[in-house]
């Protein structure tokens, strides 16, 4: 799948009347402080219009469907003990805004009639595979001919850590690659990354290139990584690139985009 | 120190260049004087221009000052949170902080919760003291001068001015003014929840966040306790609003932000708010400084080889 057309959108923050538009559809008071929920990262092949779409709505749909428990901070365990106020009520959403999302495909029939939604992602067949991605390939420092990053939200858990999604591609003579990543660290209790890779490599044959996409998952406590005798100050683990290896996979699996003949 | 050095040390600042280790620690000990003989409840006079959370937007902290004008012809009040997440949080902190010194009278700070040891090794003043300095000293003269930072004011006794919020364990003004307040800021307890708690639309009463810890409070806590204390409305920070400020519960408390293009990428604006003689308001909404202003150059994202 050459790319004929790659999209890169980056919008500031949505302004509050973007962030009622927000809530509206998701049904939600709770989002992240920082959503840029007009930026967008969309990946486009012209003779197929098959359509790679990544963005903050979609994101926070699939957030709100997993529906995580909420995850209690080091200091709930004194909080219990607090006297609590007669009409205390206790919201019990997942403040981390986990995500499943791994983008929102669509063929685009017709460009006018364009939709990106979650809901009609049946539009394109993943299969399973046992096919990988080769990282060899990748890591060759060919030139790169195109690259970007996009954030699509972000939230400092009120200063008890970090969680936040972003886009990444970038395109090299023999091949596209994209990165969405979701980041969490709630300090002190655990990190979660989950990775969706996706990589097209040209080969030799540009009328059958082969789209490979890889999730993988990982996920681990403070508590274990201090048990295997890694640090516990949650300083060390500022850089999702330097300890992803240090968490544990707990879900990993390759897909291949069956296109159409 | 005279005060041509502390005028000296002032203009160095201005220009975004930090101080010696030594002059650092004059500085504290002398803020210190000064700070430890005010109340938790910070008396403070109208006019006053009230500001937000500043994180160390050390340019952007001078466009507020082009904005509201400067100390001391302008009479400020600082809702805390003036360290991390910015590239500048030593220049920002050691110059509100020499204002604070030179003109005691005319500029009040009080503590927000990233003026606390543990919260600046995880967000950023810690490694900066480190890297500008080769040593941990500045940010513990720095985190020693936190504990005794008042925390919070009341402007000509009609409005209450805290970092964060209110807490279930105080009902008067009068409760906040026994804290032993000469700490590292609590996990919890009043104390903590003036410095963390936050103001929340889908409670009426008192709410607890889904971390387990840190309370929101809705709009019947805060009418009752503008009634009880008998006050027009509370002026709190803490929380990025994309406009700069906003308003709830039927204009009884506001929450002011003053670090536009929050952490460099999140497109806000900023405000201070103006107090006149006779209380009436007028907010200033602000940009960030343009980056030909901030000595490095905007740029793109440098290609990577990410994998």
């Amino acid at each position: 799948m050459n790319l004929s057309n790659l999209e890169m959108e980056k919008a500031h923050v949505i302004s509050t009347s973007f962030f009622f538009r927000f809530e509206d559809k998701l049904q939600t008071t709770h989002l992240p402080e920082m959503v840029f929920g007009e930026s967008f990262l969309s990946l486009e092949h012209a003779q197929t219009g098959i359509r790679l779409h990544f963005n903050a709505l979609d994101a926070l749909k699939a957030w709100k469907q997993e529906a995580l428990p909420p995850v209690e901070v080091p200091a709930a365990a004194k909080w219990k003990f607090r006297s609590k106020p007669s009409d205390q009520v206790i919201l019990d959403y997942d403040y981390t805004f986990t995500t499943p999302y791994c983008g929102s495909d669509v063929v685009v029939l017709n460009p006018d009639t364009m939709q990106t939604s979650l809901d009609e992602c049946s539009n394109l067949c993943w299969e399973d595979t046992e096919d990988r991605i080769d990282f060899v390939a990748l890591s060759a420092k060919e030139p790169i001919l195109f690259y970007d990053e996009v954030i699509l939200y972000e939230d400092e858990l009120a200063d008890n850590g970090i969680s936040f999604l972003t886009a990444r591609v970038r395109v090299m003579p023999t091949g596209w690659f994209m990165l969405l990543r979701f980041w969490l660290r709630v300090d002190g209790v655990l990190m979660r990354l989950r990775d969706t890779r996706v990589y097209c490599s040209f080969g030799g044959d540009e009328a059958k290139p082969v789209v490979l996409r890889e999730s993988c998952w990982r996920e681990a406590t403070f508590a274990s990584l201090s048990a295997k005798g890694y640090p516990s100050d949650c300083t060390a683990y500022g850089d999702p690139n330097l300890i992803a290896h240090k968490l544990p996979v707990v879900m990993q699996k390759t897909q291949k985009l069956k296109l159409p003949n | 120190m005279g005060t041509s050095d502390l005028d000296r040390q002032i203009e160095q600042l201005k220009r975004c260049e930090p101080l010696t280790e030594a002059e650092v620690k004059a500085l504290c000990l002398k803020a210190m004087e000064i700070l430890v003989e005010e109340s938790n409840v910070q008396r403070v006079d109208a006019p006053v221009t009230i500001c937000g959370d500043i994180h160390g937007q050390f340019y952007d902290m001078k466009e507020l000052f082009k904005v509201g004008g400067d100390c001391p012809k302008t009479n400020y009040l600082f809702l805390g949170d003036f360290v991390d997440r910015g590239f500048y949080s030593v220049e920002t902190f050691l110059l509100l902080l020499a204002l604070k010194v030179r003109y005691p009278d005319r500029i009040t700070l009080i503590r927000g919760n990233h003026e606390s040891r543990q919260i600046t090794q995880v967000y950023g003043f810690y490694d900066e003291c480190l890297r500008k300095y080769g040593s941990v000293n500045v940010w513990r003269y720095c985190t020693d001068i936190f504990d005794y930072l008042s925390l919070s004011a009341l402007i000509e006794n009609k409005i209450f001015s805290v970092h964060g919020g209110l807490s279930p364990n105080i009902t008067t003004i009068d409760q906040i003014r026994v804290i032993d307040r000469k700490q590292e800021v609590p996990h919890d307890g009043a104390m903590c929840d003036l410095l963390w708690s936050d103001p929340e639309d889908a409670v009426d009463g008192w709410g607890l966040s889904p971390r387990g810890a840190g309370f929101l409070f809705g709009g019947n806590v805060v009418s009752s306790f503008n009634h009880t204390n008998n006050i027009d409305y509370i002026c709190r920070a803490h929380q990025l609003v994309m406009e700069g400020f906003k308003w709830m519960f039927n204009n009884k408390i506001i929450t002011v932000w003053s670090a536009p293009n929050y952490c460099y990428r999140c497109g806000n604006v900023a405000a201070i708010l103006e107090l006149d003689e006779n209380l009436n308001k007028q907010f200033r909404v602000f940009e960030a400084a343009p980056h030909e202003s901030r000595g490095v150059p905007a740029k793109r994202p440098a290609p990577d080889y990410f994998l």
